[in-house]
């Protein structure tokens, strides 16, 4: 187990500069200009467009451009963005809300979404079952992007304007602590909840059906027993592989969460120095969300031993 | 784990060495399983329904003529004078802000739609599949090197993974956001089969199989994959209905299906901006899309019961 | 063990993250949300400054915002008229449009107690012109003489450190000399670029710009805090003579979406915005009543077509008249603006001095019929089919959509659309020639002049060196210009422009379609917010009801 571990943290290396390697080169050759893209709609004067580009290296060749930034990031610098930011500053002033919010959306569909699962499967054909197939059907087919302004308008401005309940924040302030990351991380965490809930049902409809569980009911040990202690811990591992995927996707993919409710985390200034072209920015973010992977998926491999004693790693 | 990787690579190879005969058997086996599932199916009431909704969106995608006399690329099809107004007789789902017909707007945006869903999941759980099922059955060295793999691709946003396939391809349709969303979405499935894999592998049944000599293909494909399929057509049913949504996301980076073209992801994104003022718009393409889903969760549901071996 | 190290790094900053959430969970919310409440501070809205709160490097909208609350030029703008008023400046005087003698009024100096003096201002400009600095005002400084030292071109140095051009005659007095006579240079003077810095930015430029010390009637209160807030307060030492802030504070609250901004103005969490969303434009009236503000703002909206790349489709004037009479500006203004953009009828806005109502006469009026008629005698356009391009991240996808039905409808075309991520994308398509469609393309003035919307956009000089993305080309049009720029008055300059307009309208290289409304809203815990024509909140006046 030990050296398993071990071995796995020895692959992150060469993984890592592999992706540095490949996203830097992936930024390289997008076709446009960071200059222009900042610029807005009129157009930079030349002069001023060389300069900055000399300013910033962007005419290096691409190997002498990647070597400056990797051997930077070894001295613990991330680089500069095109604003004259650092990125070091940029990343760790976003990513805390990031962390948080994912975190809570987390907790959210892996609790709410095994919850609904083992209801729907146990209850098959009934009202749960089929309240959780209607909210998979909604949370798919309306955008993120109207759930989440419909729940602000409704608990953020009208609760507050008509009942004088100022719960909801409309916008995320970091001095409301929790409670400003409960709408976000609900409204983050909704497709996610449908995916769980519907994997739930049918892992553990599957494990239910398992030799071993017959035999467990078929020596007289009660159901709550027999599905909590074998049924769904082995009914699990789907799941937690799912839950163990999605968390790096709640941290880099918030973009539009993000954006309702105001939290300028990861997923926002990533999706916005794609925009603009911003190569130090997004290898920086980009390598951190590969870590956050490398991370879980080494998590969630462990788990599989815990939950499932024939998966051994040695 | 290094030890199922030496056994597993040895069946391995033995099997490609293997000439035509047992081959022959395997399939007339598998065939077998597959018949077994297709007499199931055409008794169960939930596949009948949930096949008969496919057919009707199918036919819809390929002759929408069927459906509606009118055409949204006519010249005419459009009248801002019409922009927004509230269902009625003559159309039953009102109009869209251009003051076009959504009814009809929502029966031609089948295809591009229909196309983008199916499309996407088959290419996903086809790849992501058989990717998982070698890292999760041969193990070591290969599942090393496919699982790291998949966390560097896990990692790359979609919209930069968009813009530079896009960048080669010149212009966008519903193809070339297959391919998009394709690229960046097998990581997923293949988690999933993955773990699936593994958490079948040790079954009795398994070790049974190997214990009598069969080969590594015959148990894969014959004990494994059955049992492990599950969670993916789960996911595979919910995906396709989100691929179909995303669609319009990438449309508006030039990578999707672009205007005059009509698909529903498009039609739903238009009208989220207006959706306090004009709801009708969102609603009928959402409305679309739900019945979609729900037609590939219950096909889904239903071909899941009929391969379950443990349902015999 | 890189990884190792990694996952403790981040496992900590979650430790972290929560608990600094935790503490501050009990503390009810405080100052950014309070607001209005606590002393006479209010937060209105804002976006992201793209870079340090300099003036000379600051081009966007949103750091000119801020700048123009913390800072005060030589002159400002009529709310009404835009007539430039003077401000920090006491006179600004030239005989001969060439010369110009700019005298400055007692009492202002900057938030460090620095007096405003006509160095401040003449070292400042010297910054922003020299390349070494790379200002993104470089440009503005061009007219200057000897800017050409200061600027000389990629991979030159610099020959001077001083623009010729600038003579500090005394404390009070300083003296610009331009290169060739420009008749409006008084009118360029309020853009921030020509805003005076103090000693203190020499020293250290980057910290200048988290925390920039101004002139102008508010000062920072705090650093700049990115992604969340700018605080200013009021500068006690704000000379009389000018209008001293009447609030005690202002938080700049950041956004990146209009929509949240507005549901936060809505519950009051904010007081005022200058950026309202497309979603809001059906009911804000109805929302706000009297607290809407409605009036017309300096923008107007063009399509734009690649002239120089691609004639074979819309190089004929008629061709292009054709499309500027199929469509129906009123109702795509009326029903996918709600009316918050107004049927544009002159290349110029109506917001500047020389605009002329209906200038542009029927090249500008729908008239589906003719403009069919003179589309099928011109021969129409190869494949029979036009192609629109615009940018999709600003809201112009609806009403380029609404143009392209009507196209197709009026004149019988094929249309298609291509979307771009940015507006960038669609110039270095144009540049790269892998785009040669029509384009969607807008103006909006750096400073109020009838010269600003013509030379910037249509001269040979902008083909290169700023928004000529067609490629048109005119003569007449070149010589008109210069001829303005030269006259002794500047009445006799605006008759010159408008003829030079008038070229414009002949050729139609870009059609006009819309000119903006400005759209802002406030709550009812303020009185006196209004807008000026350059986007800006009055923020000096603005009181709590």
């Amino acid at each position: 187990m030990g050296r398993y571990v071990i071995r796995r943290l020895i692959q992150a290396i060469p993984v890592l500069l592999g992706a540095t390697l490949l996203i830097y080169a992936l930024v390289h050759y997008l076709p446009g200009d960071p200059v222009q893209a900042l610029a807005g709609e009129k157009r930079v004067d030349p002069l001023l467009r060389e300069l900055i580009r000399e300013k910033y290296h962007l005419d290096d060749p691409f190997l002498v451009q990647y070597w400056n930034y990797i051997s930077g990031v070894f001295q613990g610098d991330l680089g500069e963005s095109l604003t004259g930011r650092a990125v070091t500053d940029m990343i760790s002033e976003a990513f805390p809300y990031t962390v948080n919010l994912a975190l809570v959306a987390f907790i959210i569909e892996a609790v709410v979404g095994v919850l609904a699962g083992v209801m729907a499967a146990l209850r098959r054909g009934k009202f749960l079952d089929q309240l959780v197939l209607i909210s998979t059907l909604l949370v798919i087919s309306i955008p993120v992007f109207v759930t989440g302004f419909a729940l602000q308008l409704l608990l953020g401005v009208k609760l507050k304007n008509d009942y004088g309940i100022d719960f909801f924040p409309v916008s995320f302030h970091e001095e409301d602590g929790l409670r400003a990351y409960l709408l976000p991380a609900f409204v983050l965490a909704s497709t996610s909840l449908a995916y769980v809930a519907r994997l739930t049902r049918t892992s553990l409809m599957e494990t239910m059906r398992a030799d071993y569980v017959r035999t467990a009911v078929a020596k007289g040990l009660k159901r709550r027993r027999v599905i909590g202690r074998h049924a769904l811990r082995n009914a699990l591992i789907p799941i937690v592989t799912f839950l163990g995927a999605d968390l790096g996707g709640l941290m880099g993919g918030a973009v539009i969460t993000e954006k309702i409710f105001n939290m300028h985390g990861i997923g926002g200034l990533l999706a916005q120095s794609v925009y603009q072209k911003q190569g130090t920015v997004i290898v920086g973010m980009v390598t951190l969300l590969v870590v956050i992977y490398l991370v879980t998926t080494l998590l969630v491999d462990l788990l599989y031993a815990v939950l499932d004693p024939r998966i051994r790693y040695e | 784990m290094s030890d199922t990787t030496t056994v597993g690579s040895e069946a391995l190879s033995g099997d490609t060495g293997k000439t035509d005969p047992p081959k022959k058997q395997k399939t007339e086996r598998a065939a077998s399983l597959w018949s077994d599932a297709v007499r199931d199916l055409r008794r169960n009431p939930v596949f009948l329904i949930g096949a008969a909704l496919v057919l009707i969106l199918l036919v819809m995608a390929a002759v929408p003529q069927l459906f509606t006399s009118g055409s949204p690329f006519d010249g005419d099809a459009c009248d801002l004078a019409n922009s927004l107004k509230r269902p009625s007789a003559e159309h039953w789902f009102g109009f869209d802000v251009q003051g076009c017909d959504v009814y009809t707007r929502t029966v031609w945006g089948a295809r591009n739609s229909i196309i983008v869903g199916v499309l996407t999941t088959l290419a996903v759980t086809v790849v992501g599949s058989l990717l998982g099922l070698l890292a999760g059955w041969v193990g070591g060295i290969t599942d090393s090197i496919l699982s790291r793999f998949t966390e560097v691709f896990f990692s790359i946003p979609l919209l930069l993974g968009g813009m530079l396939i896009m960048s080669m391809l010149g212009k966008g349709n519903a193809y070339t956001v297959s391919l998009v969303m394709a690229v960046l979405g097998w990581p997923q499935i293949f988690r999933i089969m993955r773990a699936s894999v593994l958490s079948n592998k040790y079954n009795d049944y398994v070790m049974a199989a190997r214990a009598l000599g069969a080969s590594s293909m015959r148990i894969t494909f014959r004990h494994i994959l059955p049992n492990a399929i599950a969670p993916v057509i789960v996911i595979g049913a919910i995906s396709l209905g989100v691929y179909i949504g995303a669609e319009a996301a990438l449309s508006y980076l030039g990578i999707g299906v672009q205007s005059p073209e009509i698909s529903w992801g498009l039609m739903i994104s238009d009208a989220s901006a207006r959706f306090l003022t004009a709801p009708h718009v969102l609603l009928f393409p959402s409305a679309a899309l739900s019945i979609t889903v729900l037609a590939f969760i219950m096909l889904g549901d239903a071909v899941r019961d009929a391969l379950d071996p443990k349902l015999r | 063990m890189r990884g190792a190290t990694q996952t403790k790094w981040i496992v900590a900053a979650t430790a972290i993250a929560l608990a600094a959430t935790a503490c501050s969970a009990s503390s009810k919310s405080s100052d950014s949300k309070a607001g209005a409440s606590a002393g006479g501070t209010i937060a209105v809205e804002l976006g992201e400054p793209q870079h340090g709160l300099v003036p000379q490097n600051t081009a966007e909208s949103e750091g000119s915002e801020v700048l123009n609350a913390v800072f005060a030029g030589l002159v400002d703008y009529d709310r009404k008229t835009n007539a430039p008023k003077l401000r920090v400046a006491e006179s600004i005087e030239s005989t001969d449009s060439k010369v110009w003698t700019i005298k400055l009024k007692d009492g202002y100096t900057f938030h460090n107690g620095e007096k405003v003096t006509a160095k401040s201002f003449v070292d400042a400009w010297n910054y922003g012109a020299n390349q070494d600095n790379a200002q993104e005002s470089l440009p503005f400084f061009s007219k200057i003489e000897g800017s050409e030292e200061l600027a000389p071109g990629k991979d030159k140095k610099p020959s001077a450190k001083e623009l010729k051009g600038l003579k500090v005659v005394d404390d009070k007095t300083f003296t610009v000399t331009l290169s060739a006579p420009f008749s409006q240079f008084k009118t360029m003077l309020g853009y921030n670029a020509f805003y005076p810095l103090p000693t203190a930015f020499f020293n250290d430029p980057k910290a200048f710009g988290e925390k920039p010390i101004g002139n102008g009637p508010f000062e920072m209160d705090g650093a700049w805090e990115h992604n969340k807030q700018i605080k200013v307060k009021r500068f006690e030492n704000f000379p009389s003579s000018d209008t001293k802030a009447k609030l005690a504070g202002v938080t700049f609250k950041i956004y990146d979406n209009l929509d949240t901004a507005y549901n936060d103005l809505r519950a009051d969490n904010i007081q005022a915005t200058d950026k309202l969303p497309i979603s809001a434009m059906s009911t804000v009236k109805s929302e706000f009543g009297d607290r809407y503000i409605y009036k017309p703002e300096s923008g107007v909206g063009y399509i734009g077509f690649p002239i120089a790349t691609n004639p074979e489709t819309y190089g004929k004037p008629e061709i292009r008249k054709a499309i500027s009479m199929a469509i129906d500006r009123e109702a795509i203004t009326k029903t996918i603006f709600s009316g918050t953009r107004v049927p544009a009828d002159d290349f110029v806005n109506p917001l500047v001095n020389g605009y002329r109502k209906g200038a542009m006469g029927d090249a500008a009026k729908y008239d589906p019929v003719k403009a069919k008629e003179l589309f099928t005698q011109a021969n129409g356009v190869p494949n029979n089919t036009i192609e629109l391009g615009y940018n999709a991240d600003g809201g112009h996808k609806e009403w380029i959509e609404a143009v392209g039905n009507q196209l197709k409808k009026n004149l019988g075309v094929e249309v298609t659309f291509k979307p771009f991520e940015k507006f960038g994308k669609i110039l270095d398509a144009l540049g790269d020639k892998q785009y040669s469609g029509a384009f969607r393309m807008a103006w909006s003035m750096d400073y109020p002049s009838i010269e600003n919307y013509l030379r910037p956009i249509f001269s040979k000089v902008a083909i290169e060196n700023g928004s000529n993305y067609g490629g048109y080309v005119n003569e007449q049009f070149e010589t008109l210009l210069s001829q303005a720029d030269q006259a002794k008055t500047e009445e006799e300059g605006l008759k010159l422009y408008q003829q030079a307009d008038d070229v414009l309208i002949q050729d139609l290289p870009y059609i006009p379609v819309y000119t903006y409304m400005s759209s802002a809203a406030y709550t009812k815990k303020i009185k006196n917010f209004d807008t000026d024509a350059q986007g800006h909140m009055n923020l000096a006046e603005v009181e709590l009801a």
